[in-house]
């Protein structure tokens, strides 16, 4: 090659994460659990066979059937189609959240570890006091006091992951900041945000990213427990914690009412720290070019 | 005699560290007590000693990445710790700064194309096709593939990046290029090869180095004129040559003697130095050399002999040479 | 040619490490003897193989990453090779000993560093606690640490560089080895302390009668150091001479190229000679002399064939692996 195109990015990370997603096996398939779920959520209008709002009086808490094929619930609605739709309530809330938390909590940690000092100490001290309530307890407390909705539901989860992500971010950056490169930054005249931004930030991206797949488990867990005990969304909009806390007042005899929410949550779960694995792996560059 | 192109005037800086537990106590370390020398156009002037002697500190606060106590540093005639934010940017593509660690000192995440274009990006120095082609023509200066510009620094072999760090300090057209150990962490035969290109752009671009180095052969070689540090002071300056064949300092005498030197017959003149380096935290009263100076007197334990001018463009800071003067 | 039986008979030694899953030579057919009291500096640059030979004696190659694919390794007339783990800790600190670079890595932080001399010398020695204490404290005051006795319940970080360096001799010389390897012992070191540690090490080697293999890139370290040289390249001995032929009259052009691009501090150097490339990857040896890419010499069979170690038909003790500068009779078929 004898021209030099400066704009040409590598194999992009994207294309070089499914290279390599497709030769681990963990990663494909927690690729494909995502995907799939993601898609059924997003697919619910066309997908769903019934109304998951729709009661059919005579078929209330039907066993699994040929018409309904997760069963119904006291209420006689399908409990495939709640699922469906339940996910799509479920996966907004939880990844609004977490791009919330992922997006502040970076920025805290990075400004933290880079600028150091009393500031440092004081935003991290902040953060340490978030981090002891427990995200449940924590979201409780907003929820309680900012009342029940989808609005204030992604805020409190967003908040109870604010301190984690500022934690992921500041450790990378008290290492990277002392690197040469970055004092060659600043030899060169570079601000202290471009160096922040351009310089520190993507490398400290793969940990956030690895943080931010776990974190969306959790933060699907915490919407459901605070669904399970009635701080979520209102009924009836469905979702996944609010179906399984509806399906313990019959939990004996229709235990499917609980079940497959859990083994929906449980998917997503699965998928997504199979897939926080792969990521690191690729965003790494000391792993490409093997 | 050709125009000073950096002056600098008793640079200081001290280190606050807070150490111990569960009582914390604060230290004051003197890194660099109060040091001047002057470049002059197209010179390269070595800094040397051992670790923790300040030569680093120095070169690092001559720069403003670590911000000095005191002192001036004059890029020509005009004082660099001073200058405004917009001014000092300017300044700052003058002066540029090759490291030692040729991991540590290219970001991982960024490809060599983009490093050598982000800091004329930065300057607004040119459109894209202008870029590039400075980009390219560095690149052969350096005597890296033109390909390289796609590549990502961990494809590359450690005097590799250090010639794109190099490219990376030279892509500004700077003037003066602090170079902090430059070739200290690469293997014998790599080391020439980096020598030999900054030898080739001190002539061809007429560069003026502040370089810093604790091999004295590597100084010998590359430099002009040298200043020999100990724990924040400069203790000896003059000619290389006249330096390391004629050394006054008892200091520079023994750092010279124990410099190896590849001949089996120089073996027999090593005179070794009793003790260590002492502690920067609480040096040595007077003389800080004074506890392991074979030459030690009275008056070296008590006052630090100020540096003076012996010869011409010779100075030392040692009692011995206070009587000859 | 010695007197006496070498204390260390290193035979065709080949150690091999895996990469990609294939297992390719970093140290190949290296030999070397040792005699009682000498000191062999082994020189060379990064990935030329010269710590790993010292690690295969040792027998510390990583085991699953590296093997010891051949050769013998004769220590006072036993082969250390076909030993088992728990038999070669036995030997290990006790007949052969071994420093390293950065002793701050093999000593333990937690505890002090007089505990881990005299432990070592329960361990070894067998002594009582009493007496191991009161022996280490006698060889802190040979390694010529200051106020040995204020300083022995001191701990790691609490010594300097050149100090640490001390104690790692002083455990070394605990159990009075035969044979001692130094694996860049003075490059962390300030040159002031180098010059004392290297003092101490040619001292102590006096005193006890040790054999010594010293590690190292640097060639003025071996110059004021070693009795006999051996370069190596590549994994390969390419060179092997005593100290005053090597440096008189480099015979191998890696030798004469390496003491070429050396800036020293003596004279001027008028003109320093860069060796130009890069050591070829492990994975990636070529066909025949593996410096024939570099070499100022190359000829078309040295990219054919590798040479063979050769001596110099006026000096036998000169060895060299070179077509065009060898000599004719190769020391391998003499063995």
């Amino acid at each position: 090659m004898s021209t030099v195109h400066l704009s040409t990015r590598q194999p992009g990370a994207l294309a070089l994460f499914w290279s390599r997603a497709r030769r681990n096996k963990g990663t494909a398939i927690g690729l494909v659990l995502v995907l799939v779920m993601v898609a059924s959520a997003i697919l619910a209008p066309w997908i769903a066979p019934h109304d998951p709002l729709e009661q059919d009086i005579i078929a209330r808490l039907e066993p699994p059937s040929d018409t309904y094929l997760l069963g119904t619930d006291p209420y006689g609605r399908d409990i495939l189609s709640r699922i469906l739709w339940g996910g799509r309530v479920s996966l907004f809330v939880s990844t609004s959240a977490v791009l919330i938390a992922m997006v502040v909590g970076s920025a805290i940690g990075i400004l933290a570890g880079y600028i150091g000092g009393k500031f440092d100490r004081v935003t991290m001290a902040c953060m340490d006091v978030l981090l002891s309530f427990p995200s449940l307890i924590m979201g409780l407390l907003v929820v309680a006091m900012l009342g029940p909705s989808i609005v204030n539901l992604i805020l409190a989860i967003g908040l109870t992951a604010v301190a984690p992500f500022a934690r992921i971010a500041r450790a990378p950056t008290l290492v990277i900041k002392e690197r040469e490169f970055v004092e060659a930054g600043r030899a060169m005249g570079f601000s202290h945000g471009r160096i922040m931004g351009i310089h520190i930030l993507p490398n400290v991206a793969s940990e956030v990213m690895v943080m931010a797949s776990l974190w969306l488990a959790t933060a699907i867990r915490t919407e459901a427990s605070l669904s399970f005990i009635g701080l979520g969304v209102r009924p009836p909009t469905p979702t996944w914690g609010s179906m399984i806390r509806e399906g313990f007042e019959n939990i004996l005899d229709a235990p499917w009412l609980s079940i497959f929410p859990s083994i929906a949550i449980l998917i997503v779960m699965l998928g997504l720290n199979l897939l926080g694995d792969g990521l690191r792996d690729a965003t790494d560059p000391r792993l490409r070019h093997e | 005699m050709t125009a000073t192109l950096l002056e600098v005037n008793d640079l200081q800086k001290t280190f606050t560290v807070r150490r111990g537990f569960p009582r914390t106590e604060t230290v004051h370390v003197k890194a660099l007590s109060g040091i001047s020398f002057r470049i002059a156009e197209g010179e390269a002037f070595g800094l040397v000693g051992e670790s923790g002697c300040g030569k680093s500190t120095a070169g690092r606060a001559l720069l403003r990445l670590i911000e000095p106590d005191g002192g001036q540093v004059l890029y020509r005639g005009e004082n660099f710790l001073t200058a405004p934010g917009h001014r000092l940017r300017q300044l700052r593509q003058k002066l540029q700064i090759v490291f030692q660690d040729p991991f540590a000192s290219l970001n991982p995440r960024r490809t060599v194309g983009q490093t050598l274009a982000e800091p004329m990006y930065v300057h607004r120095l040119g459109n894209r096709e202008e870029i590039q082609a400075r980009v390219e023509s560095v690149l052969d200066e350096v005597g890296l593939p033109r390909a390289a510009v796609e590549k990502y620094p961990h494809e590359f072999s450690g005097g590799q990046r250090q010639r794109i760090g190099i490219a990376r300090a030279l892509v500004l057209e700077p003037e003066l290029i602090v170079a902090d150990e430059p070739v200290s962490a690469l293997d014998v035969s790599i080391q020439a090869q980096i020598l030999l290109l900054l030898d080739g752009l001190k002539v061809r671009r007429g560069l003026s180095f502040l370089f810093i180095s604790h091999d004295l052969g590597v100084v010998r070689h590359f430099c002009k004129r040298v200043a020999v540090m100990y724990l924040g002071r400069i203790v000896e300056e003059g000619p290389t040559e006249e330096i390391f064949d004629g050394p006054l300092h008892p200091y520079t005498q023994a750092l010279r003697d124990a410099s190896p030197v590849p001949d089996p017959r120089a073996k027999v003149t090593m005179a070794r130095l009793e003790g260590e380096v002492a502690s920067a935290i609480n040096p040595p009263s007077g003389c800080h050399f004074h506890p392991r100076c074979p030459h030690a007197m009275d008056r070296c334990r008590v006052e630090y002999p100020k540096l003076r001018a012996v010869a011409p463009g010779r100075q030392v800071a040692c009692h011995l040479h206070d009587m000859a003067a | 040619m010695s007197e006496q039986a070498p204390v260390l008979d290193v035979q065709g030694l080949t150690t091999e490490f895996r990469v990609h899953g294939e297992w390719h030579a970093a140290v190949r057919g290296v030999s070397f003897q040792l005699a009682r009291g000498e000191t062999l500096a082994i020189v060379g640059e990064s990935g030329c193989g010269k710590s790993i030979t010292a690690l295969s004696v040792m027998r510390l190659v990583p085991q699953g990453a590296g093997r010891i694919a051949s050769g013998r390794v004769l220590l006072e007339g036993r082969d250390l090779v076909p030993l088992s783990e728990p038999e070669m800790e036995k030997v290990r600190g006790n007949r052969v000993s071994m420093i390293f670079q950065e002793p701050m890595t093999s000593l333990n932080p937690v505890l002090t560093v007089g505990f881990q001399v005299a432990e070592s010398l329960h361990y070894h020695r067998g002594l009582g606690r009493a007496e191991a204490r009161r022996t280490a404290l006698a060889l802190f005051d040979q390694v010529k640490i200051p106020s040995a006795a204020r300083r022995f319940d001191d701990y790691p970080h609490q010594f300097s560089g050149g100090m640490r360096q001390r104690v790692m001799i002083a455990m070394a010389l605990a159990c009075n080895p035969a044979v001692l390897l130094a694996d860049e012992p003075t490059t962390a070191l300030d040159v002031t302390i180098q010059a004392q540690v290297l003092a101490l090490l040619a001292e102590v080697r006096e005193a006890y009668g040790m054999a010594m293999v010293f590690i190292t890139h640097n060639l003025g370290v071996v110059a004021s150091i070693a009795d006999r040289v051996m370069v190596m390249y590549a994994g390969e001995v390419v060179e092997t001479a005593p100290i005053d032929a090597v440096f008189a009259r480099p015979t191998h052009p890696y030798t004469e190229a390496l003491l070429r691009s050396i800036p020293r501090v003596d004279r001027n150097t008028t003109e320093l000679q860069a060796i130009g490339g890069q050591v070829p990857a492990i994975s990636n040896m070529p066909a025949g002399c593996r410096f024939a890419d570099r070499c100022a010499l190359v000829e078309p069979r040295c990219r054919v064939q590798s040479p063979p170690l050769t001596m110099l038909p006026d000096d036998p003790r000169h060895h060299v692996r070179c077509w065009v500068r060898g000599g004719e009779t190769s020391v391998e078929a003499l063995q």
